[in-house]
């Protein structure tokens, strides 16, 4: 097997999973984003996208805040250094081994 | 989940973003009605400076409207679609900011598109000894904006508005119609259909209940 296959090894679990990918690639995209958008731009449930982003959150790749904008209440979601280092990694893996 | 997810894992991070961004962008048709109307108002334009005489004040206007109206919108078109969906649709559509943009890196790809388009052009005229004809410079516009639509769009609609545009400027080409109205049609054409395309997927949109936020 060769060194580059082998390095797959090394791929981050928590955003290796589809679902989680498609939301830290696209925060790593935006400076911020609320749960609504989140939900629209991916197509996952409300139920499904918020046990994501609590594993994301868990894992500190993502930072989550309550707000308001009048009197819609936001939930944005930022990628955090951790993430966006670990999303940098797992470009580096993929991008070596395909 | 949305079709995207399928596969999704193995796939470049940047490819799914982007993707996913660009889908996001167009779904509420709001950048279709505003690209819809600059192409509305360039046909209108363009059909003025057919049908007025050269140094008539209808004729000024059209001219001072195309230099200046039409850059104008096209400028101010992100801002006016940012407002319109903070201000209100953000029960429906979300909330998202934008990462800075790179303005070197815009520069330099709009450096780049200036340049390759005059070298085309200067290309061409040398090849030939003439401009290219009529019907070559319709055509060319009408499958090259198509394509562009279908590759920006995103969207099941894109694709029927990218193919009418590419078969409107087909049509135009064999037509033998000179440059101008030729434009004035294609322009017109595909200003309408993205216009009315924009328009039904915005009702569609708004009345629709709000699903609730978390």
């Amino acid at each position: 097997m060769s060194a580059k296959i082998q390095r797959l090894g090394e791929i981050d679990r928590v955003i290796h999973e589809p679902a989680r990918l498609m939301v830290v690639a696209l925060l790593a995209a935006v400076a911020e984003a609320d749960f609504q958008y989140l939900r629209q731009a991916t197509g996952l449930t409300q139920g499904n996208l918020s046990a994501h982003l609590s594993k994301l959150e868990e894992a500190g790749y993502v930072a989550i805040e309550k707000t308001f904008r009048g009197k819609y209440p936001l939930t944005i979601c930022r990628l955090t250094e951790r993430g966006t280092e670990v999303l940098n990694n797992y470009r580096k893996v993929i991008k070596a081994a395909f | 989940m949305n079709n995207i997810s399928h596969n999704i894992a193995n796939q470049n991070p940047d490819v799914i973003a982007s993707r996913l961004l660009q889908t996001a962008h167009n779904r509420d048709g709001l950048p279709e009605i505003i690209i819809g109307l600059t192409f509305l108002i360039l046909a209108a334009i363009l059909w003025a400076q057919l049908v007025f005489r050269r140094g008539s004040l209808p004729y000024a206007a059209a001219i001072l409207a195309a230099s200046l109206g039409v850059p104008a919108l096209i400028f101010s078109s992100q801002w006016i679609i940012k407002k319109l969906r903070r201000n209100f649709l953000i029960e429906r559509v979300g909330f998202v900011e934008m990462k800075p943009v790179h303005r070197k890196r815009s520069f330099v790809v709009a450096a780049v598109a200036l340049v390759i388009a005059v070298a085309a052009l200067i290309a061409a005229w040398m090849g030939n000894g003439s401009p290219p004809p009529t019907s070559w410079i319709l055509a060319g516009t009408g499958i090259g904006g198509g394509a562009l639509l279908i590759l920006a769009g995103r969207q099941p609609r894109s694709v029927v508005s990218g193919v009418l545009m590419a078969a409107t400027g087909i049509v135009l080409a064999f037509s033998g119609i000179s440059l101008q109205p030729g434009f004035a049609i294609l322009y017109g054409v595909i200003g309408l259909l993205l216009f009315v395309s924009g328009t039904v997927a915005f009702l569609t949109l708004i009345t629709k209940p709000a699903e609730p936020g978390e």
